[in-house]
């Protein structure tokens, strides 16, 4: 296996009295594919949403790609390496072109330097035949593959995706495992919370178990 | 009083373009229209920034903005009249009995509506909206603009709202404002002043448009709450 793309040391988080968190340690390799799998409330989204600096933990040491980093301040360049995906992805009012087309803007490009990646972006996720169709009246796969795409543009090096096939019908489902299929073959590191078996089969996926808090 | 020939002549004052009359009209809506272009984005961001951030005394200020929510108008007017009266900490600005004078009330009457009204649409957007753009790698800017957009028919009530409260309020614009003919008089100043001398035909006619504008606000925050629900 190759050098580790994050290592993280120390991660702990309550509610109250109530563990959320409790990890000693856990490292991802670069270019690996990792699932999280575990029962609902085991803390496998909380761990997703403190890697992507989404929320609060104590985190002793953190190190991204050998360089250490402080997950409460978290860093612009961090931001740019990271992605998080929600389980019911946000689509921004507007179009699907608009949605895709979002982080590189924020990260400064033109309208015609972004166009092409956008274009192959629409292409990757199978949604050629919606670019016209408003946002709020996609059904949940088909925002779950523009969120995949509007990610994918900003070739991240740690894709954090939470339960992405969760309630898609069986049609809308395949699609989106196809494409995770092509996330984990590429380049990336992927991290999925899941408890679908046929994500949790694909070849090279590292299972990750959590139980109350813990991996 | 003959209600109906009162009536007559205030439409006939309004349709044959009576100079005073419009001018009227126009004071009152250039201060209330430029009061809110300052207001607007000062209030917009305060009630942004008051929504998503955490600090100590947050809580107090929120308090504190609900509570300005009710403050009377001419507690306002007070309050200016003597900050910008001769012996006012501000009295060497020489402001008191202008147009910038009632600009800087309706300013101060209009920043709490604001403020309040862009709270509760922030507080209520999506989380997820803003969680992606940050994700997605926007600046704090860009990720503040974006869910202001995703509640942007939230913050369109708080704007018309605002510009209602300030277009008919009469306290704050007579306090500091003196109700000078063709500098400071405007529609609901000018309205108490021709009724108590029984110049009834310009209170209606006045009265008609200050109905109108009110009316067209309601309107419009009717319609952009309409496309905001429309899925």
């Amino acid at each position: 296996m190759s050098v580790p793309i994050l290592v993280i040391e120390g991660v702990r988080k309550y509610f109250g009295t109530r563990r959320i968190l409790d990890i000693s340690k856990l490292s991802l390799a670069a270019g690996g594919s990792y699932v999280l799998t575990g029962e609902n409330g085991s803390g496998k989204t909380t761990l997703l949403r403190v890697l992507a600096g989404l929320e609060d933990a104590e985190v002793e040491i953190c190190c991204f790609n050998g360089e250490m980093v402080d997950l409460h301040s978290y860093p612009g360049w961090l931001r740019h390496n990271v992605i998080y995906v929600h389980q019911h992805p946000y689509l921004f009012r507007g179009s699907i072109y608009d949605n895709i087309a979002f982080g590189l803007r924020a990260r400064g490009m033109s309208a015609s330097q972004y166009a092409p990646i956008v274009q192959e972006a629409v292409s990757w996720a199978g949604v050629t035949e919606l670019l016209d169709v408003p946002t709020h009246r996609l059904s949940g796969g088909e925002k779950q593959r523009v969120a995949l795409a509007r990610a994918r543009v900003l070739n991240p090096r740690l894709f954090l995706l939470d339960e992405p096939t969760a309630s898609l019908d069986a049609e809308a489902r395949q699609q989106t495992i196809r494409l995770i299929r092509e996330l984990c073959v590429a380049n990336s590191t992927v991290v999925l919370a899941c408890h679908d078996r046929e994500i949790i089969d694909l070849p090279h996926m590292h299972r990750l178990h959590m139980a109350n808090g813990r991996v | 009083m003959d209600w109906l020939e009162t009536t007559r002549e205030a439409l006939v004052l309004l349709v044959s373009g009576d100079a005073d009359l419009w001018q009227i009209i126009f004071i009152s809506l250039r201060v209330s229209l430029l009061a809110m272009l300052i207001a607007a984005p000062i209030a917009i961001s305060l009630g942004y920034v008051l929504a998503t951030s955490s600090f100590p005394g947050r809580r107090i200020l929120i308090v504190i903005t609900q509570g300005l929510l009710a403050s009377p108008t001419v507690v306002v007017g007070l309050i200016l009249y003597l900050l910008l009266s001769r012996q006012g900490i501000f009295g060497s600005l020489k402001l008191l009995f202008t147009q910038e004078a009632m600009i800087i009330g309706q300013v101060l009457i209009a920043l709490p509506v604001l403020v309040s009204f862009t709270i509760s649409a922030v507080q209520g957007a999506d989380p997820r909206a803003r969680e992606t753009a940050i994700s997605l790698g926007a600046s704090r800017l860009r990720t503040a603009m974006t869910t202001l957009l995703e509640v942007r028919f939230g913050v369109m009530a708080a704007v018309f709202n605002a510009f209602g409260r300030i277009v008919s309020e009469i306290g704050c614009s007579l306090m500091v404002g003196g109700n000078i003919a063709g500098v400071t008089r405007n529609i609901p100043t000018a309205i108490a002043l021709e009724t108590s001398k029984g110049e009834f035909a310009q209170g209606i006619a006045l009265g008609f448009v200050l109905l109108i504008v009110a009316l067209s606000v309601n309107f419009a925050l009717a319609f952009v709450q309409g496309e905001g629900g429309m899925k």
